[in-house]
């Protein structure tokens, strides 16, 4: 790694180390491994989001059907668990079925050449209102006695889910970092065109990071329903921004070319840590949504000073 | 221009449309719910529509999709006031709606507000139709200290800012609770948000800040209505202490009833929503034939108990809320 992008990423994990001490210095309960244990678990299903997020935001896109890929996905999901598929299935339909979804949002800005803000506006509430029709408004609720899917974001000891983040984490940097795929994605993010002319199959790439980014929310849906043990056509409303902003307090640029998975992490792993400090230190919670909004607003400010310096 | 001319023509064709569909002599009502996610609008549109069926009248079961935009729900009400003789609302936040609902009745077309109060309106709507919301919360209370044994930690988890019912509910609950020398009240300062998944997260953390041991330093907890007892139950799951705290909760459905016979729930309070449906409906009607109708309907709430679920009248009241 260059000084430059450790820089960048050491921005944001510091102001999640201030912010968890300060909450911490308040309330010295926020060092106990219960706590930590629920700010992870709690990270998990934005963070693995905001990871497909992150490529469609450095490739210049974005997509803020999301949530509703999260919702459907997730009926999707309890869908097949009540249906008795096996788990292999139910992840692996469940994903498949986000990648889909990313497919549409795909297609439809790479073939008609439509800006992603649009169409993703418009096929969330495709989404949304799909989830609602097949399961008619009302949660699929799992069949009481399932436990198959607990370990995977509750019961004793790290739950699945978290290790799959990391994992997921380190693989995606990885691919961003050593493969030509990983290259072209920063490519077309920082000039389309130029990308274009060095001989990158930009509408190709660009399909493969919508549909990554489906399956991922795909993924993401499975980790809700394994935590409410239901799938739910209203659930994740609005999770969107929180994908968004985790990627962009993580060091993403909205204009593209810039951005890391762990930074996503990183800005995910923020606001779980505001919500957990606030609620331990018993601050009621009108007063958490303005702080919140009020470390987002500083850490975007403390980045684009950093990037004018470097400039 | 074509595209624009053809969108034009599109609009008034479904315009067109919309305006047939209503005009079959009848009486048309519009049920305005907080949301439709949930059985338990699903049990006031069942209510409302055997209200239909009875008196003769058309019912319009429209509600915003989701159960805290306050503006879709207020642009609903303004378009059904429209096509339907009167509307039956169930509002989302007892101030945000209350300028609509006045917009309508002084147009002359009754209004009847069921489930939760609007603020100040006691001079313009036809009647309020729902449960007695503070005395749900009281009736919580006796339960959950009664089964304490009068004494402990009791924590408070409440619903959605700005929710008229589920804000009574709460207060009810504190009130009644005082009464009660041995309980203390240590958190009630916790909104659980308006999704399970939301509610599950507070509630974790709720429950992590109250950890002492393998177990909790309170012995106590109640919530408001679906979402947040949902939220908590999941929650006590999820860290292994359901069944270790007592836990009084809201709203019905089958995930309660099963923890109801485990043991991880000891009792859930129930209103009656098919009844407000109907009586919400009636009133209207009532009022638009110029029969006398009550300021203030109480549609009634009773405690479910793992001991009395079997009853048939408890057992015929879930019924209404679950499938």
């Amino acid at each position: 790694m260059s000084i430059r992008s450790i820089l960048t990423l050491l921005g944001p994990f510091l102001a999640l180390v201030v912010v968890y001490c300060i909450f911490g210095a308040m309330k010295p309960a926020m060092f106990t491994s219960d706590v930590a244990l629920n700010v992870l678990t709690q990270t998990v299903i934005v963070a693995t989001a905001a990871i497909g997020m992150t490529l469609i935001i450095i490739s210049g896109g974005i997509d803020l059907s999301v949530g509703s890929i999260i919702a459907m996905a997730s009926v999707a999901a309890a869908t097949l668990v009540t249906e008795g598929y096996p788990p292999l299935i139910v992840f692996g339909g469940t994903i498949a079925f986000g990648a889909l979804c990313g497919i549409v949002n795909g297609g439809l800005t790479v073939g008609l050449r439509l800006m992603p803000f649009i169409v993703t506006l418009g096929t969330m509430q495709i989404f949304r209102g799909g989830a609602k029709v097949y399961s008619h408004g009302t949660p699929v609720n799992l069949p009481f006695d399932t436990t198959t899917y607990k370990a995977w974001m509750g019961g004793s000891g790290l739950p699945y889910g978290v290790w799959m983040m990391a994992a997921l984490v380190i693989i995606m940097t990885l691919v961003l970092r050593f493969t030509r795929f990983g290259r072209y994605v920063y490519a077309i993010g920082s000039n389309e065109n130029t990308a274009t002319l060095c001989g990158v199959n930009v509408g190709r790439i660009k399909m493969m990071v919508y549909s990554l980014g489906g399956a991922l929310a795909g993924l993401s849906a499975v980790m809700v329903m394994a935590k409410t043990n239901q799938g739910d056509p209203t659930t994740a409303m609005g999770m969107e921004l929180n994908i968004i902003a985790a990627v962009v307090i993580g060091g993403a640029s909205l204009s593209g070319g810039e951005g890391t998975v762990i930074g996503a992490l990183i800005g995910a792993l923020l606001m779980t840590t505001i919500q957990n400090g606030c609620n331990m230190n018993g601050i009621p919670t009108a007063t958490t949504e303005v702080i919140a909004g009020v470390i987002i607003v500083i850490a975007v400010i403390i980045d684009r000073l950093r990037h004018r310096r470097a400039a | 221009m074509k595209a624009s001319l053809s969108l034009a023509l599109v609009a008034a064709l479904a315009l067109v449309s919309c305006k047939e569909s209503g005009s079959n002599g009848k009486l048309t009502i519009a049920v305005i719910p907080k949301g439709t996610t949930h059985l338990y609008w699903k049990s006031v549109e069942a209510g409302a529509n055997k209200a239909a069926a009875e008196f003769g009248v058309n019912v319009t079961f429209i509600g915003p999709q989701k159960e805290d935009d306050r503006s879709q729900q207020i642009d609903l009400v303004r378009n059904q006031a429209l096509q339907s003789d009167a509307i039956v609302l169930a509002p989302l936040d007892a101030t945000a709606l209350r300028d609509a609902v006045k917009d309508v009745t002084d147009k002359g077309k009754p209004v009847v507000i069921i489930d939760s109060a609007l603020a100040d309106s006691s001079s313009f709507i036809t009647s309020y139709v729902a449960t007695d919301n503070r005395e749900g919360g009281r009736i919580g209370a006796r339960r959950l200290a009664e089964i304490l044994g009068g004494k402990g930690k009791v924590a408070v988890l409440r619903y959605l800012q700005g929710s008229a019912s589920t804000d009574h509910r709460e207060e009810g609950f504190l009130e009644e609770i005082k009464k009660f020398p041995g309980i203390e009240v240590v958190s009630a300062e916790q909104y659980a948000g308006a999704t399970a998944t939301q509610a599950q997260d507070t509630a974790t953390n709720l429950l992590t800040r109250f950890a002492e041991g393998d177990g909790l330093s309170i012995q106590g907890i109640f919530c408001s209505n679906q979402t947040n007892t949902y939220g908590m139950l999941q929650a006590l799951r999820g860290k292994n202490l359901a069944g270790k705290v007592k836990f009084v909760g809201f709203d019905c459905d089958a995930t309660f009833l099963d923890a109801l016979k485990k043991g991880e729930l000891h009792g859930t309070v129930l209103q009656d929503p098919v009844n407000m449906g109907y009586l919400g409906v009636k009133s209207a009607i009532d009022k638009i034939k110029g029969t006398a109708v009550q300021p203030v309907v109480d549609t009634g709430a009773t405690m479910v108990t793992p001991e009395n679920m079997a009853d048939a009248k408890v057992a015929a009241l879930i019924k209404t809320q679950v499938q």
